[in-house]
């Protein structure tokens, strides 16, 4: 699969990371690119964001092989094969694979086949299973002839983050300037490692094994994990800290960045703001996002009609400069043509 | 409209080094973008043709059949690019199903509008020989002098007591432009304040800037100073007839923007949804008029009245039993007393302020207001809309739920 895979993971929750890729789906969409967003966070609220509370209804209760990332993956448990997936046309070059709150079902069966897949016979099996997210993605992209793939996942690690990040070429974390999101960028960084290493091996187990020839065609992901940098939230979520401490946290960053991601040795002190790590400050829209949220679109897309005029206008405008260029800088680090 | 007999359309696919026609092989991939250039940049027509465009679906570059099956779906999803409101003002084109060569395709035949410039998602396409580019400032000025000598809508005509400083230069550097052009395309020229205006048709040209019609309900200052009808007439009637007693009145003008939203957010407070908690065990919501029908009710009323020697507002009276939008001005063109309100007849009195509208973001498609409307309503549970048309109004009425 040539279209790059990109995830955004942090394992501490709030950082804005649903909204980050909300926005970002439709701004390159905006772009010309085509975008496959698949939400694999059973909590399912990228797919909320999308559509409405009606259609989700609609595809839930249908239980359609393939509606949901669940219902793709979900044959695999019992005796069939992977479907492909259904996709949801949002708008222009964006589709979605809605997520699905049954998915936290299919964390068992991950976890059961991670053992098995390093044995010495069977392992066509296993393998499929937790490449079974990979496969999905794949089978999405073809269908439409994407040229990038934005995932969401939920703030954990668990075996189906395990998988997500299996299929992902490349990782961007968003972070807030606090206490708990430095703390679990400083176990996310070895969790990367270890499980790209883990990968590894599987796969070289996969490839010395004799069955092998039977699955000529069988093509599982590379596991590449590349680490592309990191986003702060301008505003943590408690407002009533005082300046100082954000600083504080702030400025810590990108050391604990470079020790726990990129495993490199104590950097000369970088500040945040110079950090070329550092994808962006996201900043606080303030009234935009209910407004936005209101008229289920991007904030960069608010128009005088939803009540963007005067200054709003303005913020309308910034927010679309922002989001633009953030989008570019990713697509840099992805190695895309915008 | 002109309709090009079969030896003129062999002509034309045969003529590769033709700038009036355009062909393609199948309607797949990014050839509905493609498409949509080509017809904005046909209905331009910036070498002056003075005649259609034609773009062939289902025919090689070396125009050869491509041997395409012409299916409905293909045709329905060509008169798209009509009306999808990516294409602004509205092209003038029709689809049809023709054997050339022995071979179906489906033909794309585009009038040159008398409104340039046309904008498809806020860039000016033109052709410049047998492909197509952005147009440039001396081009788009160009189209901007053309306009000039067409019979023109009311809409672009001239209000030549106005003058240039009675337009709102932050609304239109703020709110109009940014949404009206591609980023790119403001970031890259260095067009002038006056340039930008004509160019949107708020003002007649850079070289007479007296205000249109247009710019003046657009980005005016006080537009009902020199249209005076161009306002909304609000009144909350406590009773099912006119001598009822008022409750709620306010005559609402400004610029679009404000008239609309304050039409609107009236409109809202006079909605009040109930919540019923005490009949059943789950409570239950109930809204009187489905907001969405109201909308798309009072933006036609808005969009398709006349502006042209009356002093009528649009009139929403809203009663205990019914709501009443009245707007100025019989059906228009297309649109008569006997086909009114039939799927698929539809037409422009006022193209430009279709254009500003849907640039604002107030418009989302064009000719789909009132199946909406309909659908809203029967899914609230009200009773069918009732229009009510003749030469100088269009009334129509919401009842409430029985």
């Amino acid at each position: 699969m040539n279209q790059p895979v990109l995830t955004f993971f942090n394992n501490k929750g709030g950082v804005g990371k649903t909204s980050l890729i909300y926005h970002l789906a439709w701004m390159y969409a905006s772009l010309r690119k085509r975008v496959v967003i698949v939400d694999l966070d059973p909590q399912a609220n990228l797919t909320a964001a999308f559509l409405d509370e009606e259609k989700i209804e609609e595809i839930w209760g249908s239980q359609d092989i393939g509606s949901t990332i669940y219902q793709c993956v979900k044959p695999l448990t019992a005796v069939g094969d992977i479907a492909e997936p259904i996709l949801q046309n949002i708008a222009t070059d964006l589709y979605l694979i809605p997520g699905d709150v049954n998915l936290s079902g299919y964390e068992d069966a991950l976890s059961n086949e991670w053992p098995n897949s390093m044995g010495d016979n069977n392992l066509y099996r296993p393998m499929r299973i937790l490449s079974s997210f990979w496969q999905v993605m794949k089978m999405a992209a073809v269908k439409v002839q994407a040229d990038i793939i934005l995932v969401d996942i939920g703030p954990n690690l668990g075996a189906i983050n395990r998988s997500v990040l299996i299929a992902t070429d490349y990782v961007v974390i968003p972070l807030g300037a606090d206490l708990f999101s430095l703390q679990g960028l400083k176990n996310l960084g070895p969790t990367l490692r270890s499980w790209k290493n883990l990968w590894q091996k599987r796969l070289g187990n996969w490839k010395d094994s004799a069955e092998i020839s039977n699955h000529l065609t069988f093509q599982l992901p590379q596991g590449k994990m590349q680490a592309i940098g990191y986003l702060c939230q301008q505003h943590s979520v408690r407002l009533d800290r005082p300046v100082k401490a954000y600083d504080k946290w702030v400025n810590r960053i990108p050391n604990v960045y470079r020790e726990a991601v990129l495993n490199q040795a104590q950097a000369a002190t970088v500040k945040q703001n110079e950090d070329p790590y550092c994808l962006a400050t996201i900043k606080h829209y303030r009234s935009l996002i209910p407004m936005a949220q209101e008229h289920r679109k991007p904030i960069f897309n608010l128009t005088s009609a939803d009540g963007a005029i005067g200054s709003h206008a303005n913020a309308v405008q910034d927010a679309k400069k922002d989001f633009k260029e953030l989008a570019k800088k990713i697509a840099k680090g992805i190695g895309m043509q915008i | 409209m002109k309709r090009l007999t079969d030896t003129e359309l062999e002509a034309l696919l045969n003529d590769t080094e033709s700038d009036r026609a355009e062909r393609k092989e199948s309607f797949k991939g990014d050839t509905p973008k493609k498409a949509r250039q080509a017809v904005c940049a046909f209905s331009n027509d910036l070498p002056c043709h003075n005649d259609v465009g034609v773009l062939f679906i289902g025919a090689k570059d070396n125009g050869e059949p491509s041997v395409l099956q012409v299916t409905d779906q293909l045709l329905l999803s060509l008169a798209d690019m009509k009306t999808d409101g990516n294409i602004l003002p509205l092209p003038v084109l029709t689809v049809e199903k023709r054997t050339v060569k022995g071979s179906e395709m489906a033909i794309v035949t585009v009038m040159p509008s008398d409104m340039p410039p046309v904008k498809y998602e806020g860039r000016i396409w033109i052709r410049t020989g047998p492909r197509r580019s952005i147009a440039n400032e001396q081009e788009e000025r160009i189209l901007i002098e053309k306009r000039r000598y067409k019979n023109l809508p009311f809409d672009i005509y001239p209000v030549p007591s106005a003058k240039i400083s009675d337009l709102s230069k932050t609304i239109f550097e703020n709110e109009y432009l940014p949404s009206a052009f591609a980023t790119d395309v403001l970031e890259e020229n260095n067009r002038t304040y006056e340039e930008r205006l004509a160019s949107c048709k708020m003002i007649v040209s850079p070289d007479d800037t007296t205000p249109t019609v247009l710019g003046l309900l657009s980005i005016g200052k006080t537009p009902q100073d020199f249209i005076p009808g161009s306002f909304v007439q609000f009144l909350r009637i406590d009773g099912s007839e006119l001598a009822d007693p008022v409750i709620d009145e306010e005559n609402i003008g400004g610029g679009f923007v404000e008239m609309l939203r304050r039409t609107e957010e009236k409109l809202k407070a006079h909605n009040r949804t109930a919540v019923d908690i005490t009949s059943t065990a789950t409570h239950q919501v109930d809204t009187p008029y489905p907001p969405a029908a109201i909308q798309q009710i009072f933006y036609n009323a808005v969009l398709h009245r006349t502006y042209e020697g009356t002093n009528a507002p649009v009139r929403v009276y809203w009663f205990n039993d019914r709501i009443e939008i009245n707007s100025p001005g019989g059906p228009y063109g297309n649109v008569t007393n006997e086909n009114f309100g039939k799927p698929g007849i539809t037409d422009y009195r006022n193209p430009n302020i279709g254009d500003v509208l849907k640039t604002f973001g107030f418009i989302q498609a064009f000719g789909r207001g009132i199946a909406t409307a309909r659908k809203e309503m029967e899914k609230n549970g009200n009773p069918n809309l009732d229009f009510e048309t003749n030469q100088s109004v269009v009334v129509c009425t919401l009842r409430g739920k029985p």
